[in-house]
């Protein structure tokens, strides 16, 4: 298995499941939002909390922009809002969920994990999967029952007749290191030698 | 008069279309050099009709001549020149005229170029881009009219929607859009010829190439613009949200990038040959796909046109054109027989190939996204959104990985490589690769995700600065050459590679400014009397007073903020906020001040003349000059890349007899 | 590569048959199409509300020109239209005739206006040159419009007597679909 191949499927599998972390939400409790899970922020903190929880919900009035980039009306009293229940301790969930109440799962910028949205997250997560399975394959040894080099060689020889066989090396040493590198490139012959004829596979 | 003209012309360029397009089919089949001049000439009057008809609408809208449909829905006396003219791209059916436009110059062109090559694929080419035409062609003459008379024709007309009046990139965005999007259709035409030809070899592979690094040329600097255009205009101060429509312009463009670089796999080692037939063919489709999203009106997008009896068309049109694709692959993929072997184990090869999978992953996890609402409308009967917090955080690994490949690809030999080669092409780039994370982490950077971003950056920087020397180097060691005759010599003859690596090299400064600008920014929302002052890391900016400015198309209030960096004076900045007609939000269009290193960037939120003060909205984003600039670079490689193909000599060769089948075949 | 000779040629070109890709493309493309097909007729921007069938959020509001608040409390018992306008918005304007009148003929029917992102000085205005039939209130903060899921205005929501909303209403209302909405409001079906 290529290892760049591994790498790379590694580097992106962990943080993408650590990623949908973010988005798991229960399913929406009947009740009003109950007490604050949180402790109540202030400062610099509450301005940076508000812009991210502002970044995760949709302005209802210009619906392409999230709540912290509207310069809406809606939207500066949504992200007051947001501000005011930070400020009292709410936690992220709680309060997406709140909006969530009003305004239905469409004011959620970010998926929340129910149902069906698993697709979404872990959709990525397959075609990464699947298409690193394919170039792996792709890459793979060539199978056991390629042409025996032998009958390759006679088959070449018929067909170029003039020419010196593979395994002859020119008399210049500069030449013949520049002609084994040709042949390790040309026919996968580790340092341009070839290799001795195999015994018949097994 | 006009009204009818035009739509005559339309109807004739939709006669050639057609009628080319099975003459084109048809001297594929059975060829004939009867046919294939018949193909030829119909391929160039279609081009010469769509600009005629173009021209004719141009001349209706700069004439006001409000008879025709389109001049009465988008014309106006009261809008300056250049908005007439532009007038044409605005909306919907003139953007479909235009596509016209672009596809007829795109067929003649391609057309003319190889009209005494490749005799077995040419005329099946030219069938499928005629089919295509006829396609729009019969959009323009039927559900998308532009040239409809209206009975009782107005004095005046609306004008364009104001929001595309407000900057002069409304003047260059559309049409490179369009020469980027339309001309995907080309290359799209080539890999149908090669699988019902049914060969793809190394000669057939460079036409093929070529239009798709034209085309690809185009959307690169179209995709940006977009971007650019949202940052200077919209005052959100971000250049992408991931809408539907700008998803949809992305979409082809990343299949795209992936076929570019697996054709060069077809054409060293003639395998992939299949794949980027495929590759190409989905380009196309999802520019079909990108249209239907931004025009039928069925994705929540800020961009879309209205709803119109279109989309239906154009999804059967879609459906068609999957169709047909799918059973063209089917039955024909495998006449596309490889020459040669994949290097197993890491090499080049393995570099290309996780490429094309990260491409594609994107391409499929956009694509995803953007339409996953509608699934889960369809299975929950909720509805719901992908937006911006989803595509970002999925794109950025994905970003971080292709930066990674860009750097270890170039690195890696062909051949197979010993482990001895792997240590030498590989560590010295991670000297340059530590440094820079370490320059980051100094300058303040502690986003894991930055961090590994200028890493690989700096990685990916060496190796493709050591890559553009290489032949350099070598030119030094062998001939005795000077570094600036080397360099000259080297670009001569080994363009297309230096061109290659030149968009390498934009392409790395455009991850990581857009990595640095991302996370790096400050940000203060504060409101503002007239004469207050506040501050954001090295800028103060002084609210002085506001005023109201009138003009035909918006209503604004401006303020004026004197701007000063460390004590020294930068001048004055004007963001406004404005009314358009036709428009209930108001508008803000932001101020920003572009240096090298960062962007101040003022935008506001909500201002009150009678009592003078201003919500006012500060950014200080790194590194955004640096996105345009290496977009720069990149359609400079692109071009670099593209020009020795078209200098190339063309031998004419005539044959005195008509080729058949019979004798193509003997050829092989 | 071998060679092959013309009959050789014409052979290779004959079309075969490859599953794999119908299968993938097949998979793919269907889902794709009839999902589009289906979606042709929505319009994205309407957006359903999760609200109905759920209890009317709370509020405590003061009514345009000064007085005491009124609150959701005070329409318990009864079946309530509250109504989301302002003045800038000119189908509001329009449909408040219809209101007014329904008002009127509609005495067991509570009637509520909630001024939507507007001036007061201006709502009062309106309000005395059209003699209006039922109260409005400010929501200053645009907390109740919030509350309510309000993306524009006019939306109107028909609550019935238990508290319970059983329809929103997006748009201009004429006097037929307040007759309607309201009889649906009385019953108390969602």
């Amino acid at each position: 298995m290529n290892r760049i191949t591994f790498t790379l499927l590694g580097l992106f599998a962990l943080p993408q499941a650590l990623m949908a972390e973010g988005a798991r939400a229960p399913d929406l409790p009947a009740s009003n939002i109950a007490a604050p899970r949180g402790p109540p922020l202030s400062g610099a903190e509450l301005d940076a909390r508000t812009q991210h929880v502002g970044a995760l919900l949709r302005c209802p009035v210009c619906q392409g922009l999230s709540v912290a980039d509207s310069p809406a009306t809606m939207a500066r009293n949504m992200k007051a809002e947001v501000r005011e229940k930070l400020a009292k301790g709410y936690d992220q969930e709680q309060i997406l969920a709140h909006f969530e109440r009003s305004y239905g799962e469409f004011v959620r910028l970010e998926p929340p994990v129910r149902g069906v949205n698993w697709l979404v997250w872990l959709g990525p997560l397959a075609a990464l999967l699947a298409g690193g399975t394919l170039v792996a394959f792709a890459l793979r040894r060539p199978p056991r029952d390629a042409t025996p080099p032998a009958l390759e060689e006679r088959v070449i020889a018929a067909s170029t007749p003039g020419l010196p066989s593979r395994d002859t090396l020119p008399g210049d040493p500069r030449l013949a290191a520049a002609v084994r590198r040709a042949r390790s490139l040309a026919y996968g012959w580790p340092h341009g030698v070839p290799p001795k004829h195999p015994a018949a596979a097994p | 008069m006009v009204p009818v003209l035009g739509r005559l012309l339309i109807l004739l360029a939709l006669l050639a279309a057609s009628a080319g397009a099975l003459v084109g089919f048809a001297t594929g089949a059975r060829p004939s050099e009867a046919g294939w001049a018949w193909a030829r000439r119909l391929a160039y009057a279609f081009a010469a009709l769509m600009a005629l008809a173009n021209l004719t609408m141009e001349y209706a809208l700069l004439t006001h001549d409000f008879s025709v449909g389109y001049v009465a829905h988008v014309g106006s006396r009261s809008v300056p020149t250049w908005v007439s003219l532009v007038s044409l791209w605005s909306s919907l059916e003139g953007s479909i005229l235009f596509w016209g436009l672009v596809m007829g110059a795109y067929i003649a062109i391609a057309t003319w170029q190889n009209r005494f090559k490749y005799p077995e694929y040419m005329p099946y080419a030219v069938g499928v881009w005629l089919a295509c035409g006829a396609f729009f062609s019969f959009l323009l003459a039927g559900p998308a009219q532009p040239f409809a008379t209206v009975p009782g024709p107005p004095l005046d007309g609306p004008g364009p929607n104001p929001l595309l009046q407000n900057h002069h990139l409304m003047i260059i965005h559309p049409p490179f859009l369009y020469a980027g999007y339309v001309g995907m259709t080309i290359p799209f035409g080539l890999a149908c010829a090669a699988l019902l030809v049914g060969r793809l070899g190394h000669d057939f592979i460079r036409p093929l190439r070529n239009f798709l690094l034209l085309p690809w040329i185009f959307l690169t600097v179209a995709i940006v613009l977009g971007g650019w255009w949202a940052y200077e205009v919209l005052g959100w101060g971000g250049y992408w949200a991931w809408d539907p429509v700008e998803n949809a312009s992305f979409l082809p463009w990343l299949t795209a990038t992936a076929a570019l670089h697996s054709a060069l796999l077809v054409e060293r080692k003639g395998v992939l040959k299949g794949w980027t037939a495929t590759l190409v063919i989905a380009t196309f489709l999802l520019t079909i796909l990108g249209t239907f999203m931004t025009r039928s009106g069925v994705f929540n997008s800020v961009h879309s046109f209205t709803q119109s009896a279109i989309g239906p068309t154009i999804l059967v049109f879609l459906a068609a054109a999957l169709l047909f694709a799918m059973a063209l692959l089917t039955l024909r993929v495998d006449t596309l027989v490889p020459e040669g072997r994949l290097q197993t184990g890491p090499s080049r090869d393995a570099a290309f190939l996780v490429q094309n999978l990260l491409f594609v992953l994107f391409t499929f996890t956009v694509l995803l996204g953007t339409v996953f609402p509608l699934v889960v409308e369809a299975v929950r009967g909720v509805q719901m959104s992908v937006g911006r917090p989803y595509f970002d955080k999925l794109s950025v690994p994905i970003g971080v990985a292709l930066l990674f490949v860009m750097g270890v690809g170039p690195a890696l030999p062909w051949g197979r490589a010993t482990k001895e080669q792997l240590r030498r092409a590989l560590l010295p780039p991670l000297l340059t690769a530590s440094a820079l994370a370490l320059l980051g982490f100094a300058a303040g950077v502690r986003n894991a995700w930055t961090a590994l971003a200028l890493f690989f950056g700096g990685f990916t920087a060496q190796v493709t600065l050591s890559e553009i020397l290489l032949p350099v180097r070598q030119r030094m060691g062998s001939h005795g050459e000077s570094v600036v005759q080397a360099f000259r010599q080297a670009q001569r003859r080994g363009r297309r590679r230096f061109g290659a690596y030149v968009v390498h090299a934009g392409a790395v400064l455009v991850i990581v400014a857009i990595a640095v600008s991302s996370t790096m920014g400050a940000s203060k929302e504060i409101q503002l009397r007239a004469g207050e002052t506040t501050s954001l890391g090295a800028y103060t900016v002084t609210f002085v007073d506001a005023d109201r400015v009138v003009e035909p198309h918006r209503d604004s209030v401006r303020a004026r903020m004197d701007v000063r960096k460390n004590g020294r004076s930068l001048g004055t900045l004007y963001p406004r906020m404005s009314r358009y007609e036709r428009q209930r939000e108001l508008i803000g269009t932001p101020a920003v001040r572009t240096s090298l290193t960062e962007d101040l960037y003022l935008s506001i939120q909500n201002i009150d003349l009678a009592s003078r003060t201003v919500g006012l909205l500060v950014l200080v984003n790194p590194m955004v000059g640096w996105i345009w600039i290496a977009t720069a670079v990149m359609a400079l490689g692109g071009l670099i890349a593209l020009v020795p193909a078209w200098r190339r000599e063309t031998v004419v060769v005539r044959l005195p007899v008509p080729i058949t089948s019979a004798s193509a075949g003997g050829l092989r | 590569m071998p060679v092959t000779s013309t009959a050789g040629a014409a052979v290779a070109r004959a079309t075969r048959f490859n599953p794999r890709v119908l299968a993938a493309g097949a998979a793919f493309v269907v889902p794709l199409l009839i999902l589009l097909a289906l979606n042709l007729r929505r319009d994205p921007h309407a957006v359903r509300s999760p609200l109905i069938g759920r209890p009317a959020p709370a509020f405590s509001l003061a009514p345009v020109g000064g007085g005491a608040q009124v609150s959701l409390e005070t329409l318990r018992g009864r079946p309530a239209v509250i109504n989301f306008w302002a003045t800038w918005c000119v189908p509001c304007l329009e449909e408040h005739a219809a209101l007014r009148a329904a008002a009127r003929h509609q005495r067991d029917v509570q009637f509520l206006g909630i001024v939507y992102e507007d001036e007061e000085a201006r709502t009062q205005a309106f309000l005395q040159n059209r003699s209006s039939s039922y109260p409005s209130l400010m929501d200053p903060e645009g907390r109740t419009a919030i509350a309510y899921g309000v993306f524009g205005v006019p939306e109107t929501f028909f609550i019935d007597a238990g508290g319970r909303i059983v329809e929103k209403y997006v748009g201009p209302l004429d006097a037929r679909a307040i007759a309607a909405l309201v009889a649906r409001a009385r019953d108390g079906a969602p």
